[in-house]
């Protein structure tokens, strides 16, 4: 990228960098979402994190195991930022949300043929619970399974249910009962073995469907530190997520389950999908109410969308901040709302403004058509990760993602054009490699020995 | 917070940034200097704006929200319409108690961020305060709608507390409980918020439990350890009462809880320790009013509650009303009158604070004394009796008093 840097100033540079920082700062940690105590009126929380929540990367690609290319695999992480030492609650999933991936596979931009929904419970339990310890984990005995003699341990458990809809209809796949969630790495004492507990967690569900939930190494990379030191990039760079982790939901299903026609990646006449990952919260509203005791929502089991996510970047690098919360609320084919940021990317302006390279003429439709159609005479304008399965596996981003792709140096080129070239931050892969079988992230890092560096 | 998404952003703005000028598109009539530094001052103050703001939530010292207030300000110069900037400001006004002014706030947010969920969590705070209930609940379900979470469904709570759907209120509650989770503060206020929600029909236990759980998470949390005490003061303990009490002075100085001590040390037949505290009410009220908060509905509640210059109390609660006619300003309004004598007025405001059906103890206990001043016998049982049936524990100084008017 030091083709396109021209000269500095050094001292008015720095000042610049201040204020980026500051305002990463903002956008990072948000304005203090603690209510006030003193006043008399009642003061809610007007802006608080969700974690949970927050969909931190979506990917779907056509699976990189040696003889599985009939498959593909959805993937979502949530939570960002994982401090693997995070005790003594660690991390888990909200039994208050419903996790879900939305696939089109007819091309009209609408991701609701095939949906995967997610749902996740608590299970209070063992040794922990019945001594009223502090803790979610001890190793008393050492945790070893998920479930029965060697779990005694594991003083939280979540179990989640995999359902299937499609056209409407709603098929469990896998019920609320066995499938468990694989608790965040403590520590050798308390978890000896983490991959052979992670490994339990991995479920064959028969009939070429694969699930996993639970903790996994933060596989989004990015220089970030070099960049902020006055752009004092090196060769390698470091990863400046390394040593986080993330929760993670992997779904691996034969291709035949999500195209139209259920034809294979050699066979479907239509192999061009489009997906994209959410999470929703239960509906409420102030007159809703009335008549209920207990438990969830209005009793209508409504959900409505916290956060949408298919393609890297476009929350962040395309949608202007003051319309994020209505980008979120809405579906992926409402993007034509939106269009002015895809035609007018913020991203180029900055680009050339600061580097005085050249950037493709606005308005842009470079982006759109990557971005939002399957094709530049498609009509309809919807923000989904495309994927075409008949694509050898291995295909990068924009063409499905996988968790090694490089984005942030493909949006950099993409949004950049020709004169951008090449550039980027010189971190081309995760800290930790990343396996090339289910479910195709690394193992997190543990809490007693974790390390913010690369290995 | 979209983690990737944000970064990759940091990024590039950090290249920009770091290579700003370099490039010579900025040369000509703009003056680098000024272009690049400019948005560092207004983020610089906006970030001070912020932290000062979290300073008071954390000591409950208002002259933080003086400061705040300037940086601020001098953000928005610096950068005219930015919404950092004019949110911290409208949260200002609505922590101050100017709602008004927290309402054009609101909208001019929603005018530069259109369908944004806070724009509506302001915009339906301040009608909630100014007594526009219909615009409020309808301002609640939309953030309900556009972002479900701890501070949606916490509105939702409130506004189903006030229409007296108590059950909904607790479900929209625990429901909040999931999201605040992942913050220990969250937590300590959502609890605390559900605790009271239970207090206030009378189940002790289960609110003291809520109470607790948000002392093991924040440990010192001030508005839990007042109601703790309260609810020791309930179960007839005084002296633990006034230790939490105490505590939660200490953690925090705020009137409210300066009022609960000196109401315990009273009740505990301290009457000199009991006016020294509440000396310390009025000096913290002076401290808030001289720092902008508007007090007046606060102030004349204690001084009718307290007996304590009431024709002043009067005017003061009048002029409260003005600048908040809500449920909340027409009770103390109509409790002052009473307290004054004037009980054919105060009943047409304690028509009005009861006029959507809250079931709040406070509320119905000064409506049932209105009715026994104007000598309505029947009326007044029913009104005191229902106080009571809610929560018999409602008030330290009133609760007896309902009780024995109640034979």
């Amino acid at each position: 990228m030091t083709a396109v840097l021209g000269r500095r100033r050094v001292a008015v540079t720095t000042l610049a960098l201040f204020g980026v920082a500051l305002a990463l700062l903002m956008l990072r940690f948000g304005p203090s979402p603690l209510a006030a105590q003193a006043s008399s009126h009642r003061e809610a929380p007007l802006i608080a994190n969700d974690p949970t929540a927050d969909v931190t990367d979506f990917y779907m690609f056509r699976s990189i195991q040696p003889g599985q290319a009939d498959k593909i695999d959805l993937i979502m992480n949530v939570i960002p930022f994982e401090e693997p030492s995070g005790g003594p609650n660690y991390y888990n999933f909200d039994p208050s949300v419903a996790y879900t991936f939305h696939v089109d596979n007819n091309k009209d931009g609408r991701a609701g043929d095939v949906q995967f929904e997610f749902r996740f419970t608590n299970e209070i339990r063992g040794i922990v619970n019945g001594a009223g310890l502090p803790l979610a984990y001890v190793a008393l005995p050492p945790i070893t399974t998920l479930s029965g003699a060697g779990s005694e341990g594991l003083g939280v458990r979540q179990h989640y249910s995999l359902t299937m809809i499609k056209d409407g209809h709603r098929t469990p796949i896998s019920p609320m009962t066995d499938k468990i969630a694989v608790p965040s790495n403590v520590g050798p004492r308390t978890m000896p073995n983490y991959d052979g507990l992670a490994e339990q967690g991995m479920y064959d569900l028969g009939g070429g469907i694969k699930v996993f939930a639970g903790q996994r190494d933060d596989p989004f990379f990015i220089d970030l530190g070099a960049a902020f030191d006055t752009l004092n990039l090196r060769s390698p760079g470091t990863d400046m997520l390394s040593g986080f982790n993330v929760n993670s939901i992997v779904l691996e299903v034969p291709a035949t389950l999500l195209t139209s026609d259920h034809g294979t990646p050699a066979t479907t006449k239509q192999p061009k999908l489009g997906a994209y990952a959410s999470t929703s919260r239960p509906r409420v509203t102030v007159r809703g109410g009335h008549g209920r005791g207990h438990g969830h929502g209005d009793g209508d089991g409504g959900l409505v969308q916290v956060q949408r996510l298919a393609n890297p970047l476009v929350n962040e690098l395309i949608i202007g901040t003051k319309d994020k919360d209505r980008w979120n609320s809405l579906e992926p084919q409402q993007e034509s709302a939106f269009l002015d940021y895809y035609e007018n990317p913020r991203l180029a302006l900055a680009l050339s403004l600061v580097f005085g390279a050249p950037v493709p003429a606005t308005p842009r439709f470079d982006l759109e058509n990557a971005l939002l159609k399957y094709a530049a005479d498609d009509r309809r304008f919807s923000e989904l990760l495309r994927l075409d399965v008949s694509s050898a596996p291995g295909a990068s981003w924009p063409n499905g993602r996988k968790p090694a792709d490089d984005v942030t140096d493909t949006a950099i080129q993409v949004v950049g054009g020709i004169a951008f070239a090449g550039a980027g931050d010189n971190v081309g892969a995760n800290d930790k490699v990343l396996p090339n079988v289910f479910p195709f992230l690394a193992s997190p890092w543990d809490g007693r020995n974790r390390v913010h560096q690369n290995p | 917070m979209k983690r990737p998404r944000l970064i990759v952003l940091a990024t590039v703005a950090a290249l920009a940034a770091t290579v700003a000028l370099g490039g010579g598109a900025l040369r000509g009539s703009h003056s680098p200097g000024a272009l690049a530094a400019a948005p560092a001052d207004a983020s610089a103050y906006m970030a001070l704006g912020f932290h000062l703001q979290a300073l008071e939530r954390k000591t409950g010292d208002p002259v933080y929200l003086t400061t705040s207030e300037h940086a601020l300000r001098k953000a928005l110069a610096l950068a005219p319409g930015d919404r950092a900037a004019t949110s911290g400001l409208a949260t200002l006004a609505l922590s101050r108690h100017h709602f008004r002014e927290a309402l054009a706030l609101g909208r001019e947010l929603l005018r530069l961020s259109p369908e944004s969920a806070s724009a509506y969590g302001v915009i339906g705070d301040a009608q909630l305060e100014l007594g526009r209930y219909r615009q409020a609940f309808a301002a609640f379900d939309t953030i309900a709608r556009l972002k479900p979470g701890l501070s949606s469904y916490a509105r939702v709570s409130y506004a189903r507390e006030l229409l007296g759907d108590r059950p909904g209120a607790i479900a929209a509650m625990r429901l909040a409980l999931e999201p605040a989770a992942a913050s220990r503060e969250d937590t300590a206020w959502t609890r605390v918020q559900l605790g009271k929600l239970f207090w206030s029909e009378g189940r002790m236990g289960a609110a003291a439990a809520e109470y607790r759980a948000a002392v093991a998470v924040s440990p010192g949390y001030a508005a839990a350890l007042d109601a703790l005490a309260q609810v020791e003061a309930a179960r007839g303990r005084p002296a633990r009462a006034i230790a939490l009490e105490r505590r939660a002075l200490v953690s925090m100085p705020t009137p409210q809880s300066a009022t609960a001590l000196g109401d315990l040390y009273r009740l505990a037949g301290k009457t000199s320790l009991a006016w020294a505290h509440y000396e310390q009410v009025r000096e913290l009220y002076r401290r808030l009013a001289a720092n902008g908060t508007k007090t007046d509905l606060d102030v004349a509640l204690f001084d009718v509650d307290h007996g304590i210059r009431l024709p002043q109390a009067l005017a003061l609660a009048r002029r409260g009303h003005a600048h908040r006619p809500s449920i909340d300003g027409d009770d103390v309004l109509a409790w002052a009158l009473a307290r004054n004598g004037r009980c054919s007025a105060a009943r047409a405001y304690s028509e009005r604070a009861l006029r959507l059906g809250t079931r709040d103890a406070a509320k119905l206990f000064h409506r049932g004394m209105i009715e026994r001043c104007l000598g309505n016998r029947r009326a007044a049982r029913l009104y005191l009796g229902r106080a009571v049936a809610l929560n018999p524990h409602f008030s330290l100084l009133w609760a007896p008093v309902a009780r024995k008017a109640l034979g």
